[in-house]
Parts: C-alpha cells; structure tokens; sequence
C-alpha cells in the first residue's frame, strides 16, 4: 500500500468519526477516562504571544498568520496531509472536524471560534492540494470558520514553527508508513487578543477539554465587558 | 459535499480499512500516551531502545576539581570504546545544590534546577546529545513565580514544564506551589498548594498541610499526584543538626494531593505522614494508581482509584525492617508494572519488590548498591540500571560513608549485576544526584524542514 493510500485510509478513518460524533455528545472513553471541566470553574494563564507569519491559503492568496489568531478564539494545528500516524495529524484534524461540526449546532460556537490548520511541509502540501484536502474534512455550509493554510517557502515556514515550538524532522526513511515527516503534535488555544492560552499535544487533545475551554475563555470576555 | 472518491472499490476498501485502521489508531493512541523510560513524563518522546548517554545532574564539591554543580555525560552504549567513561562535562557557576531535572517534551533541552539557589540551568542536548550546552539560566525563579523557591525538577507538559518546588521566599518553610514555564522560559503560572486555610475547594483539606515535592501526571484519568517534603530551613541545614531539633523536625509534609491536571484546581488531599516523595505512576491502560515511599517511616504507599472511581491512600507494605530508619529515597517502576526498586539510603541498599498486586507488594530481593545510595534510572526495557550516590550536600554521609559515584547494573529478573564504576570524587567531579537518559536518534529539529536543503 502506497504512503498516500495509507494517509487517505487514515483521513477516511477520521471522516467517518467525525460523521458519526458530529450530532451527538462528545463521549468519555478509554483514553480521556474522566469528566471535562465546567466552562468558566478554571481560568487558562497567558503561554506567550501567538506569532506572525507570511502564509498562502487555499485560494493562493498571501495572508499574514496575525490576521487568522486575532479577532476569534482560534483553534490552530500544525499539520501535513502526508502524515498518516493515526495519533498525530490525521488526529488533529479528526478533533478540528469535531469542533467544526459542533459548531454547526451552536451559534455561538459559530460565531465567535476560528479553525486554522496550517501545513509544515509547503513543497507537497500546495494550494491546490490543501484545498482538496479541506473538501474531504470538514462538512460545507455552516459552522465556523475553518482555513487550511500553507507557506510560499521554507524561508517563511521556519520562524513560525521556530515561534510555535513547533518540531519537524524529515525521516531517515521518506517511504516510512506513519509519513515522511517526524513531528511533534502541537494545537494552540489563541484568544480573541492573539494571546496563547493552552497548548495540547497527545494525551491532552480531548475534544471536550477544547471545546470547555473556548467556553471558559467567552465566559471571561463576558465578565471583563461587565467590568 | 466531501469530495467523492471515484472508484466504488476504492470506497469500499476504504471503508473495510476504516475499521481495522479505527482498532488500530485506539492501540496506538494508548501506546503514545504511555512514553519514556518508567520515571519520566508520559508527554516525552520515549527511548524504548538502548539509552547512549547517562547526564548526571551533580553537585560541585569546594575543592574537588572546579567546584561547580555541573551537568556530567557519560557514555552506556553497549560495545562503544568510551562505555562507562565520562564524554563530556559542563560547569554552570557556582554550587546551587544540584538535584533534580527533566526534559521538555519534545526532549530538545534538559531543565536542572538548584534548590538552594532556586537557579534552573536548561541545557541544549539536542544539537549534540553527546555534548549537552548550557544554553540558558533562569535566575530570578522567586521574583518572577511570586515567591516559590526550591525548584525541585522539570516535568514535561505539552508546550511547557512543570516545576514542583519545595519552598517559600517568605519563610523558607514548606508552604510551596507548583510553577509552569513555557518551552521557551517564559513564566505560565504558580499554583500554590492547599493548606487548611486556603483549601480551595479540596476534598479533606483539614490535613493539607501546603508542602510539596513530586508532581506527575495521569494523562488519561486528568490526575495530577503531588507528595511533599520539606522547606528550605531543613534541606539546608546539616543533618546530624536537623535530626537533633525536634521543632525542625515537626516541619516534613505529610500530605499527597490529587489535582484536576487540567485546571490545576487541588480535588482532595491524602494523609500521607512521614515525607512522602517520588510518585510513579503505573502504565497499564488499566492500572489506575501510583506508588510513593515515605522517606521518614519507611512505607510503601499506594494511591490508587477504588471500584466506586474515587482516589484513596493506604499503606501496603514496610520497606526494610519493621522499626524503619532505611530512608527510602528513589523509586523505580517497570514498564510492565511487575517491578518496583526502592533505593534506601540509610543502609545503601535497593531493595526490589514484586507489585503484581498493587495491594499487596512483596520484597523479593535485595542489594547492597553502596555505604550510600539516592537515586535509580532504569531502561525501558527493565534491562539495565542505574544508580547515584548523594542526597543532599548537608545530608551525604561523612567520612569513608561519603561515597560518590554512578553504578550501572543488569538485571535479568532475579539479580543486579554490575556493569561498570564511577568513582565521581576520584574523577573530581562532585557529588552525583539525578540521572536522566539522552540519544542520538529521538527529537526533531525545531525548523529542520524549513531551514534544510
């Protein structure tokens, strides 16, 4: 089987469990074994800025990363359509499309939540190519915004990953069945001010942790505009 | 309208795989979240191999050698011609009690704290791994956390490190807090720990007693476990000293507490007494507790979630006589939970018991390591072991007691085997404390994509 067969394989796993989770409640299972928080009982400390970058998005058009992390609270995950380790990228993207869907079914989701996936690896991951794979991940028509972004260059690529902490190697083997990409899994909770507020990786990317903090981080702007 | 994949095969192929792919992504989801060699954060990326470098957190020594705490690698690769040899060494200034330290979890930079300075040393082991750099020193830890001191290690969290500390720059007593850095250094938070009058909603907070030592994560029960130790007035005073205080002696923690991981809010608060210290959490999907030792009274504790899902703390077992005084210090989990090394500093000795039954551990053996012995890193593969000598630099034994080295071992299920020596006084090295394991072949580059070619 081809490494993009397997990718495909693995995305269509995702698709499905988007599909079949999109109108129901997210479940507890054996890896998120417990109960999420009450949105709004926590408060989420400031990580550091979220940094600017020069990026294309799917129409191929220039677009500054600035201009995707402020103005909404943004979902933003680091990823490659080539990957297909079940527990990274296609991941990611399963719990992104989660969101997305959930969003469809609420307004205020809708409205003020933004999903950004930005590609690490601008030579395979085109335009074109994001556009295609934007198609097969996300449902059309309603629910928040969601923008599938990639870089002109690798010269523009690397301060953005360098900013974000955000860890790529090229394996030693590029037919390698899990992708051609080493990585570690990075999705960024960025407030309305473009302010990190949660970092989530394996183990902690819990789509009712996400969705519990994008509500904690509404609640709060609702409290300062009372003050 | 998702894009239609041509070919009716294709679809349902797809479909037959999305089964097999869907039981498979579950295994694998549960296999990333167990990582690293049986100590470390589950959020590392794992060496499951053969470790090739040992780094030695270690103490300086007035004048042994420069006399500095100094980050020391030595080579364990199997076959190399500097097998068992020290391959490199980096001062950092001055003497700041060297103790503890961690990776971040991308494992790029290793994090050493100081606990009498409160200084954390964050070195580069991914450029060269053979030769770590000092790249970085966090010196203005009390200033910047709002009063914690005493940072006793780095614990690998998404993005961030989590520093339990075991102090206060008000009173230098055992009131302490837990502090979040991000990856780049950039202070996050401090959680203080609960007390009595600042219980902050936890379960059983007449006993908090706000100490700290441990924290360690759960990822997939949201369990965040700290135990707790005591205050800078103690670790800093001489030990045949503090042992004759009785008021100094009144202030070890005698508490656990169990945190919601994500919100950092404490849930409940265990009576642990006699200073409850390193905490290992099991890694079976199903094995849903921790061990402790308690240093003071020489007990194996378990904290472990009863069939009706709530968290409970009991005794299970002596460590060494019934009368106590071995002092366990470190403890060391297998990968198959089966196994559980219990370093004794008191008599030098580590003790192995078989943890099969949680409830129910049973010593099966038994080595002398040293006159002294503190700390014990094991492989993934429960193959080869590791040990360091010093305490504390007021603590270590006196005289020909004062032995100072790291000793590697095999194990092969029923006895420890030596390996190799190193004697770190005649190496004028200083007084060796934590160890941590490094590779060549685990971490990817920050911008490696981006920047190569």
């Amino acid at each position: 089987m081809s490494l993009s067969r397997i990718a495909l394989f693995t995305l269509a796993c995702g698709i499905a469990i988007v599909c079949l989770t999109s109108a129901a409640e997210l479940p507890r299972n054996s890896d998120y074994d417990y109960d999420p928080p009450t949105p709004g009982s926590y408060s989420l400390p400031v990580v550091k800025p979220a940094a600017d970058g020069a990026l294309l998005d799917s129409n191929n058009k220039a677009i500054n990363l600035r201009d995707l992390t402020r103005g909404r609270i943004t979902i933003l995950s680091f990823i490659y359509t080539r990957c297909a380790a079940p527990k990274a990228c296609p991941y990611a993207t399963n719990v992104l499309g989660q969101l997305h869907s959930l969003s469809a079914q609420d307004m205020v989701l809708a409205k003020n939540m933004r999903l950004v996936s930005i590609s690490f690896d601008p030579e395979y991951d085109t335009p074109q190519r994001l556009a295609t794979y934007s198609e097969n991940v996300r449902e059309q028509g309603s629910g928040c915004e969601w923008r599938f972004v990639t870089s002109k260059s690798r010269a523009e690529l690397a301060p953005i990953l360098a900013a974000y902490d955000q860890a790529v190697n090229k394996r030693q083997n590029p037919a390698d069945p899990q992708g051609p990409l080493y990585h570690t899994l990075r999705v960024f909770l960025i407030d309305r001010d473009g302010r990190i507020r949660n970092i989530y990786s394996s183990g902690t990317l819990d789509p009712r942790l996400v969705v519990a903090d994008v509500k904690t981080l509404l609640l709060e702007e609702a409290r300062v505009s009372k003050q | 309208m998702k894009t239609p994949i041509n070919s009716q095969l294709e679809i349902a192929a797809i479909w037959h795989v999305v089964v097999l792919v869907a039981a498979f992504a579950l295994t694998f989801t549960s296999g990333l979240a167990r990582a690293d060699e049986t100590c470390s954060s589950p959020y590392l990326a794992r060496i499951d191999g053969q470790e090739e470098f040992v780094y030695v957190w270690t103490l300086g020594v007035e004048g042994m050698g420069d006399g500095a705490d100094k980050l020391v690698t030595v080579d364990v690769k199997p076959g190399s011609p500097t097998y068992g040899k020290v391959v490199s060494s980096e001062s950092v200034e001055g003497r700041n009690e060297a103790h503890h330290g961690g990776f971040t979890d991308d494992r790029r930079q290793l994090w050493l704290a100081g606990l009498e300075s409160s200084r954390i040393f964050i070195f580069d082991v991914h450029t060269d791994p053979a030769k770590p750099k000092l790249t970085k020193t966090i010196d203005n830890f009390a200033e910047t956390t709002g009063g914690a001191i005493g940072p006793h290690g780095a614990y690998a969290l998404p993005g961030r490190v989590l520093i339990p500390c075991l102090s206060n720059a008000k009173d230098k007593g055992g009131r302490t807090g837990l502090v979040e850095y991000g990856n780049d250094a950039n202070y996050i938070a401090t959680h203080w720990l609960p007390t009595k009058d600042d219980p902050r909603d936890a379960a059983d907070a007449k006993f908090a007693d706000g100490y700290g030592y441990d924290a360690r994560v759960l990822p997939r029960k949201n369990a965040l476990l700290t135990s707790s130790f005591t205050g800078w007035n103690n670790y800093t005073m001489d030990f045949g000293k503090l042992t004759a205080d009785p008021e100094a002696m009144k202030h070890f923690g005698s508490t656990m507490v169990m945190w919601d991981f994500h919100t950092r809010q404490p849930k409940k608060v265990f009576q642990v007494p006699g200073a409850p210290l390193e905490i290992r959490w099991a890694w079976g999907d199903k094995h849903n507790y921790a061990f402790t030792a308690t240093a003071l009274t020489s007990k194996l504790w378990l904290v472990y979630q009863d069939d009706r899902g709530e968290w409970q703390a009991k005794e299970v077992a002596p460590i060494g006589e019934a009368k106590g005084g071995v002092l366990p210090v470190d403890i060391s989990i297998s990968a198959d939970d089966k196994t559980l090394f219990v370093d004794c500093f008191g008599d030098g000795k580590c003790r192995v018991f078989d943890v099969s039954d949680p409830q129910k551990p049973k010593q099966i053996y038994e080595k002398q390591i040293g006159k002294q012995v503190n700390m014990v890193s094991q492989s993934w593969d429960g193959r080869r072991l590791y040990f360091t000598s010093s305490l504390l630099a007021r603590w270590d034994k006196q005289g020909a007691d004062n032995e100072q080295f790291l000793r590697g071992y095999a194990w092969d299920g029923k006895e420890l085997k030596p390996a190799f020596d190193l004697d770190f006084t005649a190496l004028k090295l200083g007084r060796p404390h934590h160890m941590l394991f490094g590779s060549t072949k685990i971490g990817a580059n920050r911008a490696t994509v981006a920047s190569r070619d």
